[in-house]
């Protein structure tokens, strides 16, 4: 989601609930200064509070898979546990009086810190990377299509040389069986540039275009790769060497989408699992610090 | 008999070709050339039906019409009169927070929807419409059906079924279109629309519906049918008014010419009139009607429209307020189409949707969320896809546009696709789920929509069977709900339906006002 004017009211009513709290946690850190803060009756109210947020922002996973739910906009819900999961930090550290603590506690509070960072950090991403995407993957299809189109693109490729491929036994039946014709053979000379090139460089590329090293999935590098090879194919041939600089740019294209995806998104594969260990945890805190 | 000639006539096997001295035997061949009878001679066969023997069903494509020589037939739409509708309406506070839309077929008498009040027939490749309410007909000796689908190869509108033992020429587009131009043949189909269905026609218009019954005789003997071949003109923009046209069989392009081109009004089908501005205002075509394919009008005289104005005065107002509604909506239209400057608006259609699913991609984090809401919302066939061009840092997901000129209602054999007075095209119960409309939209919205259906089983009398048949879905816009699912669902708030010319007025360097009740 991205942050912007749109969220000026839960960033003052966050400001307004962070500076209320902060004032509750002075007047009230002060004359237990070195006490433990969490058993105090402010103390339970912050944990109390910080853990309601947490829950709250753990729930808009659960809102998620229930999509046409009517329990109000999801962007509501996704407001709230940006605006709430972040609250839920500093509340939670006047709940333990910014102490780490020692062994649940302590466990609780990496993944606290971590769930919290992990949630900026993607939150910084999802402000950034759906322009960058826009911006830069002008080709873009459907995320799980990709392996799909890849796989029509290297077909569309393979027509495209045989059909290059195809002037080439032409010029082989006109000249005879078996052909020794002198036209046949500059026929085969002028195209086998494209067909070493093909073979060499962009079948490899277009079969594993994530593998490092390969030339064409540099954009300014296959730009002088292709140049060079319309210096070698005839000049009928450029066509076909331009459809192919443009299955090649496609498929770098589909390369940085499935990148770009994959730092959209697999941040939550830590943020999510941490999150529910926290829940849970902090459930087992809460039942534990009230019984003893 | 009708055809006494048939007596004289040795009747050869199903499916075999007529030969052409039989044909010329016939009082509907008489005046066809010998020559082109021979020259066609596998082009007409006969046909013989059993009772109960099916004819041609409803949605399939064909080439050919036919001819009943004798026997009856029974016309009807085998297809559930129904349209699949999201699960209704939730009540309760706990009932709306859980309600979850499900997609099925709703009958009418449960859910009857605005604008069937005045629908009284059902319009179909024959010379009689099916009466709305109980859509099955009889057809006779000396009828001919399946002429659209022959002229125009459009599906075939309705399931006919022998009802007697029955023999007809099946003929193919070639022999038609001679026939048609039979001055003989010609008036026998004539005045079998005169005496079928012109009546239920001008009815069918809610305009027509006060007339009396004595005018409307008067004018079955004096209107005047014609026919236009596809991309004929039938009037042209600026040429005086001297007649009104209600649509009897084909589709009519109504267009206006503005500098730079041509910008279509309307798609006129069945049961649509036009004419009424010229007459009524200046006595000029203030736009060009032309033939999309094969085209049957009824033509009313400026003299029996001006008469009928003035012995019916609802009438009058009526035709008044709806030429006011076409101008104001074409008018509006043409000071868009002037003022709006980018290509890439126009090239996209964007100018032609009144509401677009958009997806703002500099907030869409690609979650799918909204497609997931989709498909949950309409068991589990999603009515979006997230993908379509791109406007700006706008994807245009594709989901239906409500389009303005809505090439998805060109050619519905049945005439099931229109649109409510808010443009929001919906499909109607009568739906035979042939597919045409899916094809036709340019933007690949529509859908088809699976369902069992339990039909009459014609090789067991009596029995009904178990079938899967096909109605067609467009977005429903979860009207249901306050907002649509795919749009409530979204957590980035990216996901928008919006009024196209408004939402992007600011791109187009303009503040467009709304046009949300336009209408061509």
């Amino acid at each position: 989601m991205r942050i912007d004017r749109t969220h000026r009211s839960w960033l003052v009513a966050s400001l307004a609930i962070f500076g209320v709290a902060l004032l509750v946690y002075a007047a009230y850190r002060v004359p237990f200064a070195s006490g433990s803060m969490g058993g105090t009756a402010a103390g339970l109210a912050f944990g109390s509070i910080g853990f309601a947020f947490m829950i709250f922002a753990a729930l808009l996973g659960a809102r998620k898979r229930m999509p046409v739910y009517r329990f109000g906009p999801a962007q509501t819900w996704m407001r709230g546990h940006l605006w709430l999961g972040l609250l839920s930090l500093p509340i939670i550290l006047f709940h333990s009086g910014f102490r780490y603590g020692h062994g649940l506690t302590a466990w609780l509070m990496t993944l606290l810190i971590i769930v919290v960072l992990s949630g900026v950090f993607g939150a910084v991403l999802q402000h950034y990377m759906p322009l960058v995407m826009t911006r830069e993957v002008t080709m873009e299809t459907i995320y799980e299509e990709i392996g799909h189109v890849r796989a029509q693109l290297l077909e569309e490729a393979e027509e495209l040389i045989k059909q290059a491929t195809g002037v080439e036994k032409k010029a082989e039946v006109e000249g005879g069986e078996p052909d020794s014709s002198e036209s046949a053979v500059a026929v085969m000379d002028e195209i086998a540039p494209l067909r070493n090139f093909y073979e060499r460089e962009l079948k490899p590329f277009l079969e594993k275009p994530g593998a490092r090293g390969a030339a064409l999935g540099d954009a300014a590098q296959a730009r002088s790769a292709f140049a060079q090879l319309r210096t070698l194919v005839p000049a009928s041939l450029h066509t076909t060497v331009e459809d192919l600089e443009g299955i090649c740019e496609e498929e770098r294209q589909l390369t940085l989408q499935s990148h770009l995806h994959l730092w959209l998104h697999s941040w939550l594969l830590l943020h999510i699992p941490l999150s529910l260990a926290l829940i849970l945890l902090g459930a087992i805190h809460a039942v534990m610090a009230l019984r003893y | 008999m009708l055809f006494e000639e048939l007596k004289t006539i040795q009747r050869q096997s199903d499916g075999t070709p007529i030969a052409a001295e039989d044909l010329l035997r016939l009082p509907v061949f008489k005046d066809i050339s010998p020559q082109f009878l021979k020259k066609n001679a596998n082009a007409t066969v006969w046909r013989h039906f059993k009772r109960g023997d099916i004819v041609c069903r409803e949605g399939e494509f064909g080439s050919t019409a036919f001819y009943i020589l004798e026997g009856r037939a029974s016309v009807a739409l085998a297809t559930p009169i129904a349209h699949v509708k999201a699960q209704g309406r939730p009540t309760g506070f706990l009932a709306r927070l859980t309600s979850k839309l499900t997609s099925r077929l709703s009958p009418r008498q449960e859910d009857r929807r605005e604008g069937e009040a005045d629908r009284r027939s059902i319009p179909i490749d024959a010379p009689v419409d099916l009466a709305y309410d109980h859509p099955v007909a009889e057809l006779g000796p000396g009828e001919l059906f399946g002429e659209m689908t022959c002229m125009n190869y459009y599906p075939r509108s309705a399931t006919v079924r022998a009802e007697s033992d029955c023999t007809m020429l099946e003929m193919l587009r070639n022999v038609l279109d001679v026939l048609q131009k039979n001055k003989a043949f010609r008036a026998q189909l004539d005045e079998t629309y005169r005496r079928r269905a012109l009546d239920s026609h001008l009815r069918d218009v809610s305009l027509f519906r006060g007339l009396h019954q004595d005018f409307i005789d008067r004018l079955r003997d004096r209107v005047e049918l014609m026919r236009f071949a596809p991309g004929q003109v039938i009037c042209k923009q600026g040429d005086p008014a001297d007649s009104f046209y209600l649509v009897r069989l084909g589709f009519v392009k109504v267009s206006e010419n503005y500098p730079g081109g041509e910008l279509v009004l309307a798609y006129l089908s069945r049961g649509d009139y036009f004419g009424e501005i010229g007459l009524l205002g200046g006595g000029t075509r203030t736009a060009a009607c032309s033939a999309l394919d094969h085209v049957e009008v009824v033509r009313i005289s400026a003299e029996d429209f001006r008469e009928m104005m003035d012995r019916y005065p609802e009438v009058r107002s009526g035709l008044e307020r709806a030429a006011r509604e076409r101008q104001d909506a074409n008018q509006q239209r043409l000071r868009m189409v002037r003022s709006v400057p980018l290509e890439s608006f126009l090239a996209q259609g964007l100018m032609e949707a009144q509401s677009l699913l958009v997806l703002d991609l500099a907030k869409c984090t690609r979650c799918d969320a909204c497609v997931t809401a989709c498909a949950d919302s309409h068991d589990g066939v999603t009515r979006l896809v997230r993908e379509g061009l791109r406007f700006e840092n706008f994807l245009v997901a594709t989901s239906c546009r409500q389009c303005r000129d809505p090439l998805c209602m060109v050619g519905c054999p049945v005439g099931a696709i229109r649109r409510r007075n808010s443009l929001e095209v919906i499909i109607e119960d009568w739906c035979i789920g042939c597919g045409l409309c899916a094809k036709n939209c340019p933007y690949g919205n529509i859908n088809m929509h699976s369902f069992a259906a339990q039909v009459e089983d014609h090789e067991h009398p009596g029995q009904k069977k178990a079938v899967v048949q096909k109605k067609a879905t467009t977005c429903d816009l979860c009207t249901e709900h306050a907002e649509p699912s795919c749009v409530y669902a979204c957590p980035h708030d990216a996901a928008h339906r919006v009024e196209p010319r408004d939402f992007f007025a600011g791109s187009l360097g303009q503040r467009v006002g709304k046009t949300g009740s336009a209408r061509t």
